[in-house]
């Protein structure tokens, strides 16, 4: 209930009695409609998206996010500023999707190997998990939120410098024919981001469950990013084992995927790339399978994790 | 009507039972969780909230199966847990706003009750504060006021006054009294501090290594008895006067006991008002000196020394 008084009028001849209102609502019971486990799960990936964002916290925790977000959009930046202030292109194409999505992949590792300690291990360590656990939240639940949490800030770095060029080439004249053709091209570049965010996350997340040190799983997510390369570029470049190997490198698996949704033949797909040859099926496979064991680990962890 | 029930409920952990076949019902009010540190306290509360599966027997809080009703139950309670688990770059009124959406307050109402909740507790002033920045006990009061920011039918506090000084353990249990009495909302608290339970709470639950010691209404278990208490001092000049004052009150048919040290006697009679005057007229009598008389109270302790073996 609210309890409304009418002070008489300042002394310093301000606002009348008429004017002025004191609202002393206080501590109240509440009778209204309550959000369910839906409000929850959106409260908690809301506060995780902001805070690995570094919203609603100090500077220091927003350099890293914002460093992060302008590398990635560098390259489609300047290739559109050449779209720009060249404008006539002649023959020479400008850069592809699937080539900005390349040049994406360092700071979409980086990222990933950071976002996700953040959004997991400290919940760990200081006990908010167990706090989450006596709210509607379950162990599922609260799994879900920070998978959203993650994918959503992850799609940002990977969707968000080809959505710039994309509409950069549109502006510039030089972007799809038509507006359904526009339609298709930002759908096929959603879900090739999605791809490249899903699998990175789910490593990340991985990592993020294994440990509950920060420092930790972040080098052992990047560990399996470039191990994973390392030991695919080894065995098919230097041993000449099958292009298939090429699939134990996670990011490149990704980036594949994305390049075969999108359709285009970028140096990925030439002789250059270790999955030259390979079925789209089976690229989009080790895709998942990559998705799947990340998620399975995460699960496993989250399943057995005592709250007290 | 009891708010919590068990029955039979066991909690095992390896070889060690931290809880052994419980049989109580909680009713409504404000309830004492009582027992030394390892009773069974924390686990019991963990079955309340539905976040084990309890070795055998089971348990009905507010009307619901907490393993089978867990998340539709936790949206009516509020906990405070003991750990400290408040994250130290947020400020204090996004702490609250957050912790009461996801308990299923919507957000257009999550931070003004968040806000609310802050001044009922005494934060107002503070709630931007980062918790990082807060004291041991501005972050107790915190851990209250996101276990109420969602209006919750049920308030579960463990240890809400660990790390207080005296002071702001006072005000801490007055706001605990507060919140049951103004606003009706039941409360459950886990302390191993006795004294603390014995001032505010209705209702006691003891625990001892798991077993259920004594449960009740605080008024049943604790109070009054027949006969006083007398603490009495040395006198220099006649040192046989405690002697002297058991013996006068032995003579008047009152049955008289002495501690170890013997200055301390527990005087027993029909009528506490008639056993205080017989024992002032022995004290007199006797030249001894006082230095406390009152009526004889059995306290929560001996619950304990009761149910010790």
């Amino acid at each position: 209930m609210n309890d409304v008084a009418h002070p008489a009028t300042s002394a310093g001849g301000g606002l009348s009695a008429d004017e002025t209102e004191i609202h002393d609502r206080g501590y109240r019971r509440y009778e209204g409609a309550r959000s369910g486990v839906a409000g929850s799960v959106r409260s908690v990936a809301w506060q995780t998206v902001r805070s690995t964002l570094g919203l609603g916290r100090p500077a220091r925790h927003k350099v890293f996010p914002v460093v992060v977000v302008v590398i990635a959009a560098l390259p489609a930046v300047a290739f559109l500023g050449i779209a720009i202030l060249l404008r006539d292109f002649g023959d020479e194409p400008l850069a592809g999707y699937s080539d900005l999505f390349g040049f994406s992949v360092a700071p979409i590792m980086i990222f990933a190997a950071l976002v996700a300690p953040e959004a997991l291990v400290r919940e760990r360590r200081d006990g908010m998990f167990s706090l989450y656990m006596s709210t509607p939240l379950t162990r599922a639940s609260y799994v879900g939120a920070k998978v959203i949490a993650v994918l959503s800030v992850m799609m940002i770095i990977a969707l968000g410098p080809v959505l710039l060029a994309l509409v950069g080439y549109t502006v510039v004249g030089e972007g799809p024919d038509g507006f359904l053709d526009w339609v298709k091209v930002f759908l096929q570049l959603a879900a090739g981001s999605l791809v490249i965010s899903g699998v990175m996350g789910a490593v990340a997340m991985a990592g993020a469950s294994v440990t509950d040190r920060r420092a930790f799983a972040s080098v052992a997510v990047i560990l399996v990013a470039f191990g994973g390369a390392i030991v695919s570029e080894i065995l098919v470049d230097a041993a000449e084992f099958s292009n298939v190997y090429g699939l134990l490198d996670p990011l490149g698996t990704a980036t594949e995927s994305a390049t075969r949704i999108l359709g285009e033949a970028s140096d990925a797909t030439e002789d250059a790339s270790e999955l030259a040859g390979v079925d789209t099926i089976a690229v989009v496979l080790g895709a998942l399978a990559w998705f799947a064991a990340g998620a399975s680990i995460v699960g496993y962890r989250y399943r057995n994790l005592k709250a007290s | 009507m009891s708010i919590i029930t068990t029955s039979g409920l066991t909690m095992q952990f390896g070889a060690q039972r931290a809880l052994d076949s419980l049989n109580v019902a909680v009713d409504a009010g404000v309830t004492g969780l009582v027992g030394a540190n390892g009773a069974g306290k924390t686990t019991l509360m963990s079955l309340i909230l539905g976040l084990r599966a309890p070795t055998a027997g089971k348990a009905s809080v507010l009307g619901f199966d907490p393993q089978t009703d867990g998340a539709q139950l936790r949206a009516r309670i509020g906990f405070g847990p003991e750990r400290n688990v408040v994250p130290e770059d947020m400020p204090a009124s996004d702490f609250v706003k957050h912790m009461a959406e996801v308990r299923g307050m919507p957000r257009s109402e999550a931070r003004g009750r968040a806000s609310d909740a802050l001044w009922l507790v005494g934060l107002g002033e503070e709630r931007s504060r980062a918790l990082g920045t807060m004291s041991t006990g501005q972050r107790q009061r915190v851990k209250l006021a996101q276990a109420i920011a969602s209006d919750p039918s049920l308030l579960l506090l463990d240890e809400p006054t660990d790390g207080l000084d005296p002071v702001q353990r006072d005000e801490m249990l007055s706001l605990i009294r507060q919140v049951s009495r103004e606003y009706g909302i039941d409360v459950v608290l886990s302390s191993h501090l006795l004294e603390e339970v014995e001032r505010i709470c209705d209702h006691i639950v003891a625990l001892d290594a798991g077993r259920l010691v004594a449960a009740g209404r605080l008024t049943d278990l604790v109070g009054d008895e027949q006969g006083v208490v007398v603490e009495l001092a040395e006198v220099v000049d006649h040192p046989d006067a405690v002697r002297d004052v058991v013996a006068n009150l032995s003579q008047a048919g009152l049955d008289v006991s002495r501690n170890e040290v013997g200055l301390r006697l527990e005087v027993i009679g029909p009528d506490a008002d008639v056993v205080a005057d017989l024992v002032r007229d022995a004290i007199a009598g006797a030249n001894a000196r006082v230095v406390r008389i009152e009526r004889r109270r059995r306290r929560l302790e001996d619950l304990f020394s009761v149910g010790s073996p």
